[in-house]
């Protein structure tokens, strides 16, 4: 379905949003998210747990992706072995059929792009899950959003949303004080979202034995741009940290699997929220997609209408520049990673590994 | 519209007891059978007072009449042939005549197109024993769209839920608009929202231009359920009328899929529910235009050449 290019290396990267901002505020406003197809970057297609020896069937992009164990390894192939390598293979996938694959962090992380410059060090850094997998079955599970990846992410990473439409769950907007603060290179863009005497998490407040009015909050967002993977990470005082792998994994343009893991290791095993906070999830995703829905068709097209804009939206403003850059990066034919997404991000969302 | 081939009828819709009148859009067309077999398709009017022809009748020579005043018509040539009432055998000119489209048979389903010359479609081998015929009041391009965003809006395959996630979002595949559905078996399960994976799916391959839809359900392992034709052709006042045909594959494995058999496993909605229609939001559909645009640009151009 898509072709892939050879990646041309170049070192003459310039910051999309700090450039020029005429360009950064025209590109904010020419966001189709619908319309970008990011290749060569690892998908977390599926939970480890979930790939027995009987095929499961995913998609990137429509692209299918057929995993498997052959033994104790995880393989992951354009066509179901029942099937056979077709006559009309990609060029996703190797002489076989078969795409790169990589076990970490409980996740079968599957390539889409071109084979050869599938490299380990791609995979993101998520410091607060396990390397080798193995958090229970409780802390893990799918949830799917009805709407493009990017409209997903856009709506995570500006958290103002939580205090209306999750005000049930995660708490509203009442707090004395709220600062945003973004970061970003090439491939990846954070966010950090610190609130002074927030109205605590309803969540917490009734299983999380958070017992007085208000809390301190650093709520942290690092999206992997390239992979739609999210670090979800929230420090709460008084309460117990917040963990959450978001990965959205664009199954079609306007569809997206989310395969989530939430760590509550942290949390004391006799404390209800190490169990009832990942299932918050279900919750969740439902109010998400009942706003994410109906917007999506409305970003499919370009719209010569403008989007108005708060200072609260920074981030997803920045969010969409950066992808747009690196779809425009990618549509020259330049595929290459000018930043080590692998190395460990612990320092910079503040993760202090308790 | 006009170098398309419409199914118009089921073969069993069409014989030589009495003629029926069928459209395609605006243009109404009266389709009969002769004592041979042989479908005959001609404008639904005569050119002597506009009568529609099929309120005739099919003669034993295989030419229709009209009700009206008795003018007779050969089926392949749509040429003049009789007026009862002269008594003589004067032969008619070539202008007397009702226009005659081409027909083609084949797979259970009689097509028309509207340019009589129009090369023969393909043939379809395989006729499915299960059909119907319903008539929506939706335009096609409409029909097609909600098709494409929900199928439960316009068919049901029995202890078949379709969800709104898709392998594969509509794209072409040799010449056709493809898109495959995530569908789960009904009843009582993990909501569709919240499911890692689902056990069926429903494949569905489009004419860009008429909108004939192949469908296949099949399961996770890769194994066929069922198949169905669907053929939606716009009618009269934004009508769709809709045949189809299916078939169960023999061999199924699991409960849940030998429970097709058991009762009607596949039908076609005769009306839409407009409230869910109204607020169905455009999804798999947004882009079938302007791949139909690409698709139909493409073939003009080969043509050409």
């Amino acid at each position: 379905m898509l072709d892939v290019k050879d990646a041309a290396i170049t070192d003459d990267y310039i910051d999309p949003v700090t450039a020029d901002p005429r360009e950064f505020a025209a590109k904010v406003n020419a966001w189709v998210p619908h319309d970008i197809v990011l290749k060569d970057a690892w998908f977390p297609l599926a939970h480890s747990f979930a790939i027995t020896e009987k095929p499961v069937r995913r998609a990137i992009y429509s692209q299918p992706y057929f995993l498997w164990r052959e033994g104790k390894t995880a393989v992951a192939a354009e066509f179901h072995p029942s099937e056979g390598l077709q006559g009309g293979k990609s060029e996703f996938t190797d002489a076989a059929g078969r795409y790169p694959v990589i076990e970490k962090y409980g996740y079968a992380w599957c390539w889409f792009g071109n084979p050869a410059n599938a490299a380990p060090e791609h995979i993101p850094s998520l410091p607060y899950l396990p390397e080798d997998g193995g958090l229970p079955l409780h802390m893990l599970g799918t949830v799917r959003f009805d709407c493009t990846a990017p409209l997903s992410l856009e709506n995570l990473i500006d958290l103002t949303h939580a205090d209306f439409l999750h005000a049930d769950v995660v708490g509203d907007e009442k707090m004395d004080k709220e600062t945003v603060e973004v970061f970003h290179d090439s491939e990846t863009i954070t966010m950090v979202r610190t609130c002074v005497n927030k109205s605590v998490a309803p969540i917490m407040r009734r299983f999380g034995g958070v017992k007085v009015d208000v809390q301190q909050v650093r709520q942290v967002i690092r999206i992997y741009l390239r992979s739609h993977a999210a670090i979800a990470y929230g420090r709460f005082s008084p309460g117990d940290n917040v963990q959450l792998f978001h990965p959205c994994v664009p199954e079609t343009r306007d569809r997206t699997r989310l395969d989530y893991a939430i760590n509550t290791r942290n949390v004391k095993k006799t404390n209800l929220f190490r169990y009832l906070m990942p299932k918050a999830s279900y919750k969740v995703s439902r109010q998400d997609s009942y706003m994410t829905s109906p917007q999506s068709p409305r970003y499919m097209q370009p719209e010569k209408r403008k989007d108005l804009h708060s200072p609260l939206d920074e981030a997803g403003q920045k969010y969409r520049v950066l992808m747009l850059a690196l779809a425009e990066r990618q549509a020259r034919g330049d595929f290459a990673y000018h930043v080590n997404v692998s190395a460990d991000c612990s320092e910079i969302i503040g993760y202090d590994g308790k | 519209m006009a170098e398309a081939w419409w199914a118009v009828a089921r073969s069993e819709e069409v014989t030589s007891a009495k003629p029926i009148n069928v459209d395609i859009g605006d243009q109404p067309i009266v389709l009969w059978r002769d004592q041979q077999g042989a479908v005959h398709a001609l404008e639904d009017r005569c050119p002597h007072r506009r009568t529609p022809l099929s309120l005739g009748c099919v003669l034993g020579n295989g030419m229709i009449q009209c009700g009206y005043h008795g003018w007779t018509y050969d089926g392949a040539t749509g040429h003049l042939k009789d007026i009862p009432n002269l008594k003589s055998d004067v032969k008619f000119p070539a202008l007397y005549r009702a226009i005659p489209f081409a027909v083609a048979e084949s797979g259970g389903f009689v097509r028309v197109c509207l340019d009589a010359k129009a090369p023969a479609p393909l043939l379809v081998a395989k006729t499915l024993p299960l059909s119907g015929t319903v008539n929506v009041a939706l335009e096609h391009e409409h029909y097609i769209a909600a098709l494409f965003d929900d199928p439960s809006l316009v068919l049901a395959i029995k202890g078949v839920r379709f969800t709104p996630y898709l392998l594969a979002e509509l794209a072409e595949h040799e010449g056709k608009l493809v898109l495959e559905r995530s569908c789960q078996w009904a009843g009582f399960h993990w909501p569709s929202p919240f499911s890692s994976d689902f056990p069926i799916t429903l494949r569905i391959a489009t004419d860009p231009v008429t909108g004939e839809c192949d469908l296949l359900l099949r399961d996770d392992g890769f194994r066929p359920l069922l198949f169905a034709t669907l053929a939606p052709v716009p009618a009269a006042r934004g009508v769709t009328q809709i045949r189809w045909r299916a078939t169960l594959e023999d061999n199924r494995h699991g409960m849940r899929a030998k429970l097709l058999g058991a009762g009607t496993p596949f039908s076609v909605h005769s009306t839409i529910d407009g409230a869910a229609l109204r607020v169905l939001k455009p999804s798999a559909s947004i882009h079938a235009a302007t791949l139909r645009n690409e698709i139909t640009a493409r073939s003009a151009q080969t043509s050409a050449a």
